[in-house]
């Protein structure tokens, strides 16, 4: 697990292109929200919109990183070095979340810090809220990359487009920069309750409460119960596919990509 | 005691053209401390047997086992005393240096750091890796990043390695110093290396047995030199001048099985090539040719794994392989 960390961390701190892009993409994006809302005239939400980069950081992560990451393995060979080992493939994705949170936190701390300096956004924070609602809405959203990931093995490249065709629709249903549920949310209530099945839609409103109303554990202890539960129930159901999708591949010779 | 057995194993996939049968009939018994080769040409099963010994696929009937573990239903049992490497593997993290891919790989097989450090201290020095460890693996060439590929295959001590044409596409040396490692492991460590390849050289040069493969049937399984003696068709070739008009002088000599001769117009000499019946028609050509013409030299060559190849299955490696493809 901790190996997989580290790997994560080296390559995308070793690869100054691809930190580059994790740099530019979220921060470019909260910035083009929060500009819009600031010459709009609605200067509370600039700040709904940098928290929303801030979480697009790890959201991008984890689609593009985690959920695809044993495609790439699998071309290059190393997911059968994988299999062929006794490690656990369940180990080597947390282990992959780790890493992959940890790089991304300068991408995250960089959204923060410019967003801040040059919106001044206000805030109004109950800061142990916020971190747990911070550390379960990351726990059951890279939970739900484990769980992507599995589709990849089911179906490899095509699988990169089904990510592609998600990417945008769950960046706007779960509400990354502006409530998409609840009070102040467009949405009629059908789509509110689909929206509220994506666990980055309740992890938003919980931060929103948590970082910008004061709203303490109490305030988000539902929110914060349904993030554990789905971050336990993802991670089960993603062991269960992985295991599944592999037993399935050693039956059809379909694990390995590669044909001599 | 084998420590890799298969029996009736056999592989089947299923194409929108219909069946394809990788393997069939498969009954192998390897021992400890052997250099396996499995020869045959591209698409002949070597690499579909290799995928279900090493848990990568099921088979389709029949079992395999190493250790005594079936590979189908105990791989948790197989994998932490096997490895494996393919000569056209690319697995590596690019960005990170030789040294840290390998203790990356290590720790899937839970070595602690010390020994990791003990072990791969001894694979560099033995794979001439020393002085490249500390590069990142997109900097290495490809001679080096299969000796990395290589040394990640034994870094868990394994029992039983699987080697997928180790040696495909390397220069010379590489590929010398790389079977050399490979015996080296075989005779010192007492490990099973299981060598799928169609280098014949490689496989004469390392192999304790041989089983050939052609269409997923094993069809001999014994030692190079002995399907060299039993199948393979020892040959007499001698250099003449002038070259001669026609060979029938040769051909109608007791003891020979057929002659044939290429012309070297530069030089003005002929190479003519006789495969032999027995060793007593050597005497007798050489008295043929003397009479006519003048021996430049002369010498034995020794029946080739393709020749045995061939005359087992009727073609060459190269014919097969096209067959196979159309």
């Amino acid at each position: 697990m901790y190996s997989r960390a580290w790997v994560r961390v080296q390559s995308t701190f070793g690869e100054p292109l691809w930190l580059a892009v994790n740099l530019a993409v979220p921060l470019l994006s909260s910035l083009a929200m929060a500009l819009l809302y600031a010459s709009a005239g609605i200067s509370k939400y600039t700040g709904f919109a940098i928290l929303g980069g801030i979480m697009l950081a790890f959201w991008g992560n984890v689609l593009w990183s985690m959920a695809s990451q044993f495609n790439w393995d699998k071309e290059e060979g190393i997911f059968e070095i994988y299999l062929v080992s006794p490690a656990p493939i369940t180990a080597i994705l947390v282990g992959m979340s780790l890493g992959g949170i940890l790089a991304t936190v300068p991408s995250a701390a960089l959204v923060a810090l410019i967003g801040w300096v040059f919106f001044s956004a206000s805030i109004n924070p109950s800061w142990i809220a916020i971190f747990l609602t911070f550390i379960l809405a990351l726990a059951s959203l890279y939970a739900m990359g484990m769980l992507m990931s599995s589709l990849y093995l089911a179906y490899g490249r095509e699988a990169e487009s089904l990510n592609s065709a998600f990417a945008e629709p769950i960046n706007f249903l779960s509400g990354l920069y502006f409530p998409s549920i609840g009070i102040g949310s467009p949405f009629p209530f059908a789509l509110q309750v689909a929206a509220s099945l994506i666990p980055l839609t309740i992890g938003m409103d919980a931060l929103r409460k948590s970082v910008f109303y004061a709203g303490n554990v109490a305030a988000v202890g539902v929110d914060l119960v349904i993030l554990a539960v789905m971050a336990v129930v993802l991670l089960f159901l993603g062991d269960r596919a992985l295991k599944a999708l592999e037993n399935r591949g050693r039956r059809q010779g379909t694990l390995v990509v590669r044909l001599r | 005691m084998a420590i890799v057995e298969t029996s009736k194993l056999a592989r089947m996939f299923e194409s929108k053209t219909g069946s394809v049968v990788a393997l069939e009939g498969v009954d192998l018994q390897v021992g400890e401390g052997e250099v396996f080769g499995l020869l045959g040409p591209n698409g002949a099963g070597k690499t579909t047997l290799i995928r279900i010994l090493s848990t990568l696929l099921m088979p389709t009937s029949g079992n395999a086992t190493v250790a005594g573990y079936d590979v189908a239903t105990q791989p948790e049992k197989v994998r932490p005393i096997i490895n494996m490497a393919s000569g056209s593997e690319r697995a590596g993290y690019e960005f990170i240096s030789a040294r840290g891919n390998l203790w990356f790989f290590s720790q899937l097989y839970g070595i602690s750091s010390r020994v990791f450090r003990e072990r791969v201290s001894a694979l560099s020095s033995q794979l001439e890796l020393d002085g490249y460890m500390d590069k990142k693996v997109y900097q290495l060439s490809t001679g080096y990043r299969q000796r990395m590929t290589i040394a990640r295959a034994f870094i868990n001590d394994p029992k039983v390695v699987f080697m997928d044409e180790p040696t495909i596409a390397l220069d010379v040396m590489t590929a010398r110093r790389i079977r050399e490692f490979l015996a080296n492991q075989a005779k010192e460590s007492k490990r099973t290396i299981f060598l799928a390849t169609h280098n014949m050289a490689e496989t004469e040069a390392i192999c304790n047995r041989v089983a050939i493969i052609d269409r997923g049937k094993i069809l001999v399984c014994e030692s190079p030199d002995y399907l060299k003696r039993k199948y393979g068709t020892p040959a007499f070739v001698m250099e003449v001048t002038p070259p001669p008009n026609s060979l029938d002088i040769f051909a109608s000599i007791e003891g020979v099985k057929g002659v044939t001769s290429t012309l070297d117009e530069e030089r003005g000499v002929a190479r003519v090539k006789f495969v032999l019946e027995n060793e007593e028609a050597v005497a007798k050509i050489i008295n043929a040719a003397a009479s006519k013409m003048k021996l430049l030299s002369s010498w034995r060559q020794e029946p080739t794994l393709e020749e045995v190849f061939v005359n087992l299955v009727g073609r060459g490696f190269a014919e097969r392989e096209m067959e196979t493809a159309g």
